[in-house]
């Protein structure tokens, strides 16, 4: 039966070529896009790693001002600090969570180099942000005595630089001592691959530690907001105070991923609508132009059910020969390794994409399908 | 005899609806994506509110600099003493202005937070963008050296502010970032997909935090020149990049040396692309294959679609060819009637297309998704369409009637 379908659309290939390129492409498509979707998923899977609500970045900008900058930074901490409303407070660079900005730093143990995230904080952060420390413990100022300063690595580090050897206690890079480890830390959001990241008790005299992350009590509204602006900016005259809500700076790093794969569906789906449509127009002809064959083989004792069947498997023989050549370009960006990512996205993704293209060809064919079922053999052969 | 032609397609639309349907909706929706596309980047790089002089406009917006081992690089926005010395002072142009690119601000009206995009400028500023006020006037060279502490804000800002009253706010004091600054007045917004125009707020450069008295040669200003005429941008670039030879080399900046400085005055478009074109060409060539790719995917695969339902339709009405072949018509005229009558159909699709775009471009401007979005079908947007709707036309015509053409009279009479 399989064999005989195949031998039927291969000795029409001419006249299928042009729907074998549509399906193909809707294939290709597909499984670019499903790729996308797949990747984006399994990133939205991993755990963030910490808490954002009621977190809010408060950016300084010294401007013209440039003498003591380092002191007054630490002051308004220290002022920030001690608001009733506020329950934590930590001062960052400009990398704090969901920014635009991104450290990168190269770490070094036992001359194996991990590309690392950097972030330069201090003792508050963890708390700020509700990180919990499962290894060891988060830096405190008392730690930075000597010659080494203390160090906290996320999990991925610890699983790219030291594998099963216990992390607390080493030297990297010379400098550093890691007294911590912590699970994950998507700074960019949900959408963000999970990188080693590690985490630097800042020097006191470091003038670019010029944003505050404070964590205030729930309900708290902008009313305590502006009295705080106004507090910061009269203690330091001349500089910009800008406040962002890390919850809307989130929603801003979440579009920079999800426009573009709203794009690319809406897209996607205006093709498949367009091959649907095609497929079907042609399967419908097609059905009424072989009216006297399906009449014959009524005649001679087919099921309406066969009749249908048979339809349905032309189309998806069809579709077979369009997926055979897609997949055979599919398994090129597994095998030359293109985006660098696992194989299970794209398996997961060629599934994906085979499945809907099934789908869509098995719906088109339905139709035209069932009509062809119900020709009864006598008028179809009277026309004859 | 085109009018026959018509009567006949017509009659053939109507006798099978599905297929009418079908090619029909193929048609108007890629047509209707197409549409939507070139208006929207007409709104993005056309000359439109406030930015209408961009024929003549040239931009000047990134410095680089790099030094002679190719290692550092250092590049961004000007400083305001920079911009003052070099563009200023050019001979060739109408006029320049200095400003800054967007920045946020926050302002509070009781317990309430607005989000603010903050512009330093200086007066030019005004007379190069065309900028609609709704209230009061803008500021002036006298108030910048006042040193006034005046701003311009539009329209959305004013609402939220101080409501949506009647009456005039000119005169109105309103504190942004603990400054208390005077309203001078009232401009109708600007989208923000016009960087160098929008904001909430426009403030002279000389109120604080303007950081407009940076002696380096790198700040956040950047400057738009405005050419008497679109011809003589070729000699307004040419003086620029003279006065840029000029700048003595090399330059230290934050303790930094650098041997080479690279700023153009380009055109809004050059500008607009330069970010992606810059780069390393592994990366324009991804760019580019990836556009070439989904403009096949858009118009190559619609347009083999409308072959396809083509072929089997005219391939059903081979009885019909085979009776005109019969009684004498010509290959030629055969296939004119069928190019004639696809583009008909197309035509059809292109009004539905049409119509249809104009419902999504209502519905993006009324959205909000842009603000102040200002999406239209222009004549050339219109012109393009109508151009692609005849390419369709022809594609999914020729095909098919080529086909049926060698169709012999005795095959043809059979079926």
């Amino acid at each position: 039966m399989i064999r005989h379908l195949f031998r039927l659309i291969w000795n029409k290939k001419r006249a299928h070529t042009l729907l074998i390129v549509e399906i193909w492409a809707s294939f290709m498509v597909l499984f670019g896009l499903s790729t996308l979707i797949v990747v984006n998923v399994r990133k939205y899977q991993e755990p963030l790693g910490f808490t954002y609500d009621n977190v809010w970045a408060v950016q300084l900008h010294n401007n013209q001002d440039t003498t003591d900058v380092a002191s007054k930074l630490l002051r308004i901490i220290q002022r920030v600090r001690t608001y009733p409303a506020v329950e934590s407070a930590s001062g960052m660079g400009d990398n704090f969570p969901f920014s635009a900005y991104q450290n990168g730093s190269s770490i070094t143990y036992k001359k194996h180099d991990v590309q690392a995230d950097y972030y330069s904080t201090d003792d508050n952060f963890a708390n700020t942000l509700g990180i919990a420390v499962p290894t060891g413990h988060w830096y405190r100022s008392a730690d930075s005595v000597g010659k080494y300063r203390p160090v906290v690595i996320n999990e991925q580090m610890r699983k790219e630089l030291f594998a099963a050897e216990n992390p607390l206690g080493k030297i990297v890079n010379d400098q550093y001592k890691i007294v911590g480890v912590i699970d994950n830390f998507k700074a960019k959001g949900e959408f963000m691959a999970n990188r080693p990241a590690l985490f630097e008790l800042a020097r006191a005299n470091n003038t670019w530690i010029n944003t505050i992350l404070v964590r205030v009590k729930p309900g708290t509204d902008a009313a305590f907001e502006a009295t705080m602006v106004k507090a910061i900016a009269s203690q330091l005259p001349g500089w910009g105070v800008e406040v962002d809500y890390l919850t809307d700076s989130r929603k801003n790093q979440h579009n920079l991923v999800l426009v573009p794969i709203i794009i690319a569906s809406i897209v996607c789906g205006f093709l498949l609508i367009n091959v649907a449509l095609g497929l079907f127009g042609v399967l419908n002809l097609s059905i009424t132009r072989r009216r006297s064959e399906i009449g014959l083989r009524r005649a001679i004792g087919a099921t309406g059910s066969g009749v249908s069947t048979q339809f349905v498997g032309e189309t998806w023989v069809l579709a077979t020969f369009a997926i055979l050549i897609g997949l055979l370009l599919a398994v090129q960006f597994p095998l030359l390794n293109v985006f660098d990512l696992r194989v299970g996205v794209y398996v997961t993704a060629m599934g994906i994409a085979m499945l809907i293209i099934y789908l869509i060809v098995t719906l088109c064919a339905l139709f035209p399908s069932r009509q062809a079922a119900l020709i009864q053999p006598a008028t179809a052969l009277h026309e004859e | 005899m085109i009018t026959n032609y018509i009567k006949i397609a017509w009659k053939v639309l109507m006798r099978h609806p599905v297929y009418t349907f079908i090619t029909l909706f193929g048609i108007s929706l890629t047509l209707t994506v197409l549409m939507v596309l070139t208006s929207f980047l007409d709104h993005l790089l056309g000359p439109h509110y406030p930015e209408t002089k961009r024929d003549r406009s040239l931009y000047i917006m990134q410095m680089a600099l790099r030094d002679s081992t190719q290692q550092g690089q250092s590049s961004g926005p000007m400083s305001f003493r920079f911009l003052t010395d070099n563009v200023k002072s050019l001979k060739t142009p109408e006029r320049a202005t200095i400003c800054t690119f967007v920045n946020s601000s926050n302002a509070y009206v009781g317990s309430q937070k607005i989000k603010l995009n903050t512009k330093f400028t200086d007066a030019d500023f005004w007379r190069v963008m065309d900028f609609t006020f709704i209230d009061g006037k803008p500021y002036t060279e006298q108030n910048i050296a006042n040193g006034d502490y005046v701003v311009v804000i539009n329209d959305d800002l004013r609402n939220q502010y101080f409501g949506r009253g009647e009456e005039s706010v000119v005169g109105k004091p309103i504190e942004i970032e603990n400054v208390r600054y005077r309203v001078i007045g009232v401009v109708k917004g600007s989208p923000f997909t016009r960087p160098f125009s929008y904001a909430d707020v426009y403030f002279p450069y000389t109120t604080p935090r303007s950081n407009y008295q940076e002696s380096g040669i790198r700040g956040n200003y950047i400057s738009i020149i405005l050419a008497k005429k679109s011809a003589d941008i070729p000699a307004v670039q040419a003086e620029f990049q003279q006065r840029m030879d000029q700048i003595p080399l090399p330059i230290t900046y934050y303790g930094a040396k650098y041997t080479t400085l690279e700023l153009n005055a380009e055109t809004y478009a050059d500008n607009f692309l330069r970010p992606v074109l810059a780069r390393d060409t592994g990366l324009r060539t991804i760019l580019f294959g990836v556009i070439a790719f989904v403009l096949f995917m858009l118009l190559g695969l619609p347009a083999i679609n409308l072959v396809n339902v083509n072929v089997s339709r005219i391939m059903e009405r081979a009885s019909e060819i085979g009776i005109r072949k019969a009684f004498g018509a010509s290959v030629k005229t055969l296939v004119w009637q069928f190019i004639i009558e696809n583009i008909f159909i197309t035509f059809i699709g292109g009004v539905i297309a049409l119509v249809l775009t104009g419902i999504v471009i209502h519905f993006i401007n009324q959205s909000g998704w842009i603000a102040y979005a200002d999406l239209t079908i222009n004549l050339s947007v219109f012109i393009i369409s109508l151009l692609v709707c005849l390419l369709f036309g022809f594609l999914s015509g020729v095909v098919p009637a080529l086909r049926m053409s060698k169709l012999s009279i005795a095959d043809a009479l059979k079926a």
